[in-house]
């Protein structure tokens, strides 16, 4: 076994080499399935997602899996699925058993997956533009594929990418990324240090957060602490955290823009007046 | 159709990650494959202070500060490497010689590689902790290199190769990159690269390559004075490997493997329980596991299988028709094993002549049995979980040592006698016999194998000569693992910096005072032994108009001095307790503190804890409250000045009245403890008497009980147990309290029946209630100790009691059996223990005096606390009585005094006779009645023992007799003992 997280003070190097503030790598793809409305593949470090997006399109019969968002707006929403304003965001993960080291199944009433598929949901109605497309339905679906922590984190960030690809109007990338500390809650150490991008190891041990901002600004769209940590530490997490955000912000859009020139290559799009501002050399 | 590539390839940093792939077992006996990344980089420093290239890359923290290169810019150097070196060594070299990298003396400037971190780990926790100490220690320059995520260094694992070689190549691969690294520091002499190993293979190939590499003997010979270190390396791997091509020789059945353990264990076919050998008879151990309710005997050396006192083995139930009673025979190792040659000890039969007489008698006696009921299940040991080996205080047996070796340098095998009887002898090599006869050593346990009949190890230092005061004591701390060092200055950085002058502010609105209740006009008094200067608790009591009292207990602040997470706290947590010896305490606190700051000493302001009581007449509580206070304590009065004063009827005046007032509520609270089931338990107790001028111990004296004292204890159970209450209340889950299970019934069994075979006496134990209504029924008209020998004795049959944190039992299990209380806590001794500590920081959060600590309140913190003090507490009890022990022996010195005493157990060659006016007990054997060994009968049944022929004596349980007490040397082991000689029987 290797070491713990409780070495990170000896040389400043965290239990997989890395610095506080570093991310793993990143890579990402997008139409990844042809026959999808859009599609995404997202690795941090280990942690492997893919994603589905489906519609807008006319809501089916209500399946009982999916966790719906409230649809923006609120009014109406709910209850009779086609019938709101705004088009309604349902969020399904799949986590597969052999994902995590003790391949364990969960069900599709595993507690903590409801909770991910809710915070995306409403994550997500609150970016897309939703009162574009009444009386229909967004569906995302997410596989998980191995699991090593940020797994939360990923899931926005595929989620993003896939929305993107289906060409859905939104105000601008949502993008994620965890945050931690370098000392145990009940250690109390005031000059812990933040960490960025947790790995499944580290989320262990240590306490953490998810933080999801929008685009390049400071605004944060999602919040997720569930360990404890004191309160003295965490504006130190929070700014690392959103600072990360900004950096997977820079990753996806190279990611995009990259998949963006392919096509124009391919001619599979003209090069319209809106690609413009790509770069094609 | 687009494709999921794999998405490495197309990476450019791909070239700097790489996988750690490795397969761990979980306790359920799955496999997992785990498999994690690992980012390699180049900025990960050499820390050498002649590097100028690494301090530009060398990395910052958060808040940008860097850390200080560690290695010396001129290291040391040593015959071979005279221009200064660095050291490396590999992880066989720190598991099998960490004593010598803590070596005050050499080892500076060492390397320790993360690999060799990590796998030490694996192989020893303790050792790993003392490891990471070193590299905590400014002195001793141990610098972390992580070298398996730094690309130069790293390497991955080759097809076909094991983990250990890739390790050792790994190893070898590091001590290359730094000399290739130094080597480019221009117009110095740049220090060697030393690479340590004790391993044959790995130093070939070192050789090979062109590094430099030392055995651990060869570079401690380069040493000045290395001679003296040479003994702290065990054997090398050569010897073992020459043992090993004789098959055949083993002399124990092989341990099973680990897997198969589990399984058994996991079936019930094979059962876990920790080790412990019978004080009387070091070829029996027993251990407790769930599945039976009697104790496991394990009887004889190959049964053992090489267990050792402490350690957590596996066993094998023995069939039925092998089931034994416990031992009625005394087999001491000195006397069986005495003259053993320990260099020949291979050839010699694994059984010697002599043990197997004495096995062969036990076995006679238990055929001729026809009782089959008292048979106990027997069991063999079939594999060890997890050693408890430490470090063990002993002496060098001067039988085996051999005329050469007293005068010559060559090494040579002696045996060190431990001073704790249930540790087997162990087998030393030393260049240094001459030296250390004669004097306490510190050695350590290395390995035991199938083919050595004693363990085997190795020197670590010497405490000075036998039956000097302070060897004595400082082998009495390490037997007993007493944190004993002065406190380090971090400690003493955290005292308030007014030091001796701090007093309590004038000024009320100081933030001292937030929250505090003024207590001053109160009348408030200590009580407490003579001579006590860490004063934990003063009282008060007055009447109220309403005809009720008022009483108070007012405990020393001490968590408003020691803050949790501190250095100071740190230590004290580790410490856990003060401990008493004779002539010597040894604090949790610093002085400052302990008897001075936070002592409630008379006259002065001090800041306290209270808990303050509205009693009716009858001692019935109404209310309670809790505050911080601060307090001037009238009077700090020994017991016996309190109990003069208050039989006293002169004394008129308010303090005394308040002292009787709290005397008479004393003994009705008693009266209520009883009548609910407390059991009033004995142990001898008597004080050592010491000259006062040169501190040599002058007489001994039971101690003598008085009212007084009882009244300060029943406050403090009553301050207990309400405190106890408020913070259950307010921390359900991690509230410290305190529990003593009822003890299981078999424990009484054997008590039970000497009792009514030779008294006719019933002991109930359905409840403490049933106890202790019983042992008061326990009497002998004509001999008023008898009953104290049997509390005493029952005293023994009970469990100790524990500290818990409150989530980890259910509310039942949290009563006090020897109290009969439901719930109880320590709150009132917070200078002497760590447990009132946190149940001060618990109270003060309950009162909402001040925000909890999140250390207390994070349950696997506090589980570990308990864990930790529960042991100092035990430990610490136990060195107190070994201090007293030791001291009466040397009060005993050259004087033969004749006593009373009580036979307290017998065996079929030997009885244990009490002598209460000493409280010690010894054994007297039959070899001791008279010149030549008298014949004896001994009768289990009844429990006496008749001898005929040189002497005729009749000896039975419980017994009155005359004893001889002499202090004795005996001239082989050099071991000094109070030795007692039957005069005769009542
Ligand atoms: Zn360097």
């Amino acid at each position: 076994m290797p070491l713990d997280t409780s070495t990170y003070g000896l040389a400043l190097l965290r239990v997989d080499g890395r610095r506080w503030n570093e991310l793993r790598r990143i890579y990402a793809q997008i139409r990844t399935q042809a026959a999808a409305d859009g599609s995404s593949y997202l690795e941090m470090g280990h942690t492997k997602v893919m994603c589905v997006v489906t519609g807008p399109s006319e809501p089916g019969p209500r399946r009982g899996a999916g966790i719906s968002s409230a649809g923006g707006a609120g009014g109406g929403g709910g209850g009779a699925g086609g019938q709101s304003k705004d088009a309604e965001v349902v969020v399904n993960i799949v986590i597969a058993g052999f994902s995590s080291v003790d391949r364990k199944r969960r069900g599709r009433s595993d507690k903590r997956t409801l909770e991910m598929q809710s915070t995306l949901a409403n994550t997500l109605a609150a970016t897309l533009h939703t009162h574009l497309f009444p009386h229909s339905q967004i569906t995302i679906s997410l596989h998980v594929l191995s699991q090593d922590g940020s797994l939360l984190a990923a899931l926005i960030n595929a989620a993003t990418l896939a929305c993107v690809d289906a060409g859905i109007p939104m105000t601008d990338y949502v993008t994620a990324c965890t945050a931690g500390s370098t000392s145990t809650y009940a250690a109390n150490d005031e000059g812990a240090d933040p960490l960025l991008d947790l790995n499944h190891q580290e989320e262990q041990e240590l306490p953490g957060l998810t933080v999801a901002t929008l685009g390049e600004s400071d605004r944060v769209v999602a919040l997720v602490c569930e360990s404890r940590v004191q309160i003295s530490r965490l504006e130190g997490m929070l700014a690392v955290g959103v600072d990360g955000c900004k950096q997977v912000r820079e990753i996806l859009d190279q990611v995009i823009k990259a998949q963006g020139q392919k096509m124009i290559l391919e001619g599979t799009v003209d090069k319209g007046t809106g690609l413009n501002d790509m770069d094609l050399d | 159709m687009a494709s999921l590539k794999r998405s490495v390839d197309s990476d450019p940093l791909a070239a700097n990650i790489s996988n750690k792939i490795y397969v761990r077992s979980t306790k359920s006996g799955k496999v997992q494959k785990i498999v994690r990344e690992v980012y390699l980089r180049q900025d990960i420093p050499c820390s050498s202070r002649l590097c100028q290239r690494c301090q530009t890359v060398a990395p910052k923290d958060a808040s940008g500060k860097l850390i200080p290169f560690v290695l010396s810019d001129s290291p040391a150097g040593t015959k071979v490497f005279p221009q200064g070196h660095y050291l490396v060594p590999d992880t066989n070299a720190f598991l099998t010689a960490m004593d010598l990298f803590e070596q005050d003396s050499a080892f500076y400037d060492v390397i320790v590689l993360q690999i060799v971190l990590e796998e030490l780990r694996n192989r020893s926790l303790p050792l790993y902790n003392r490891l990471i100490s070193l590299t905590k220690s400014e002195d001793k320059r141990f610098y972390v290199f992580f070298n398996e995520f730094r690309l130069e260094t790293h390497v991955p694992r080759l097809e076909g190769e094991t983990v250990n070689d890739r390790n050792d190549r790994a190893v070898r691969k590091a001590v290359a990159w730094y000399g290739e690294h130094l080597a480019r520091i221009k117009g110095k002499d740049v220090p060697a690269i030393v690479m340590l190993s004790n391993d044959r293979d790995n130093l070939r190939k070192a050789k090979q390559e062109g590094i430099n590499a030392c055995s651990l003997a060869d570079y401690v010979k380069q040493l000045k004075d290395g001679e003296k270190l040479l003994d702290m390396i065990p054997e090398t791997q050569d010897q073992d490997n020459i043992k090993e091509k004789r098959p055949g020789d083993n002399l124990y059945p092989e341990y099973f493997s680990m897997s198969k353990m589990m399984t058994g264990v996991k079936n019930n076919l094979l059962h876990q329980g920790i080790f412990n050998v019978s004080p009387y008879n070091y070829l029996e151990g027993s251990i407790r596991v769930p599945a039976f309710p009697k104790a496991l005997l394990i009887l004889g050396r190959e049964n053992i299988n090489r267990a050792v006192d402490g350690d957590l083995v596996v066993v094998e139930v023995l069939p039925k028709d092998q089931w034994k009673e416990p031992s009625t025979q005394v087999i001491e190792e000195d006397a069986i094993t005495k003259n053993e040659n320990p260099d020949a000890e291979e050839s010699d039969d694994f059984v010697s002549e002599k043990e197997r007489k004495a096995l062969q008698e036990e076995v006679k006696r238990t055929h001729s049995k026809t009782t089959e009921g008292h048979a106990q299940p027997t069991a063999r040991v079939v594999g060890v979980i997890k050693r408890n080996w430490r470090q063990y205080v002993g002496h060098i047996d001067q039988s085996s040592v051999s005329q050469s070796a007293q005068q010559g340098r060559k090494q040579d095998s002696v045996f060190v006698i431990p001073m704790d009887k249930k540790i087997p002898k162990i087998r030393l090599r030393t260049r240094q016999v001459s030296e250390l006869l004669g004097k306490r050593i510190l050695v350590t346990i290395d390995a035991w194998d199938r083919s050595s009949r004693h363990p085997s190890g190795h020197f670590v230092r010497s405490l000075g000569e036998l039956e000097t005061k302070a060897a004595e004591t400082e082998a009495l701390l390490l037997e007993y693992d007493v944190q004993y060092r002065p406190f380090p200055k971090t400690v003493l950085d955290c005292l308030p910096k007014e030091g001796h002058d701090w007093k309590v502010p004038q000024s009320l609105e100081d933030p001292g005072w937030k929250d505090r209740q003024d207590l001053r006009d109160l009348l408030i008094c200590s009580i407490d032994p003579i001579g006590c200067q860490d004063i934990d608790d003063a009282l008060h009591s007055r009447p109220l108009p309403n005809g009720n009292f008022e009483v108070g207990v007012h405990i020393a602040d001490v968590s408003h001095f020691v803050k949790p997470g501190n250095a100071m706290d740190a230590e004290a947590s580790i410490r856990g307790t003060t401990v008493y010896l004779v002539d010597k305490r040894i604090d949790m606190l610093p002085m400052l503190l302990g008897t001075d700051l936070c002592s409630l000493k008379p006259y002065v302001e001090r800041y306290a804890f209270s808990v303050i009581w509205e009693m009716t007449p009858d001692a019935d509580v109404v209310g309670s409250r809790f505050t911080k206070s601060v307090i001037k304590s009238r009077e700090a009065f020994s017991y016996e000045q309190a109990q003069l004063r208050v039989d006293d009827s002169s004394q008129q005046d308010d303090l005394t009245k308040s002292i009787r007032t709290l005397l008479d509520l004393s003994k009705k609270l008693k009266q209520k403890r009883l009548d609910a089931g407390a059991l009033s338990l004995s142990s001898p107790e008597v004080k050592v008497q010491m000259e006062s001028e040169t501190s040599d111990p002058i007489d001994v004296k039971t101690k003598v009980h008085l009212d007084t004292m009882s009244l300060v204890e029943e406050f403090m159970l009553l301050a207990n147990t309400s405190v106890a209450r408020r913070i259950y209340e307010a921390f359900p889950q991690t509230a410290i309290l305190r529990r003593h299970g009822a003890p299981p019934k078999t424990n009484f069994d054997e008590l039970a029946n000497q009792l009514k075979v030779k008294r006719g006496l019933d002991l109930s134990v359905e409840s403490s209630r049933a106890l202790a209504d019983s042992l008061d029924r326990c009497v002998d008209e004509k001999e008023p100790f008898f009953n104290t020998l049997v509390r005493i004795m029952a005293t023994r049959c009970m469990m100790s009691a524990e500290y818990f944190c409150s989530g980890t039992q259910a509310y039942p299990e949290f009563r006090h059996y020897g109290l009969a209380s439901e719930i109880y806590t320590h709150f009132t001794s917070p200078i002497r223990r760590y447990a009132d500590l946190m149940a001060h920081r618990q109270l003060a959060a309950a009162i909402e005096y001040e925000a909890i600590h999140p250390s207390t309140r994070s349950r696997g913190k506090l589980e570990a606390v308990c864990k930790n003090i529960n042991v100092r507490h035990r430990n610490a009890q136990l060195a107190g009585r070994a201090s007293i022990a030791y001291y009466v022996g040397q009060a005993l010195r050259g004087k033969a005094t004749e006593e009373d005493g009580f036979v307290m157990k017998i065996f079929s060659n030997g009885f244990v006779v009490l002598v209460p006016r000493f409280g010690i007990e010894s054994l007297i054997r039959l070899r001791d009645l008279a010149e030549v060994e008298p014949q004896a009968e001994f009768d289990a049944e009844t429990y006496t023992l008749q001898t005929s022929g040189s002497r005729e004596v009749k000896v039975e349980l419980f017994q009155k007799v005359r004893v001889r007490v002499t202090d004795q040397k005996d001239e082989t082991t050099g071991k000094r003992g109070v030795k007692m000689e039957l005069v005769r029987t009542y």
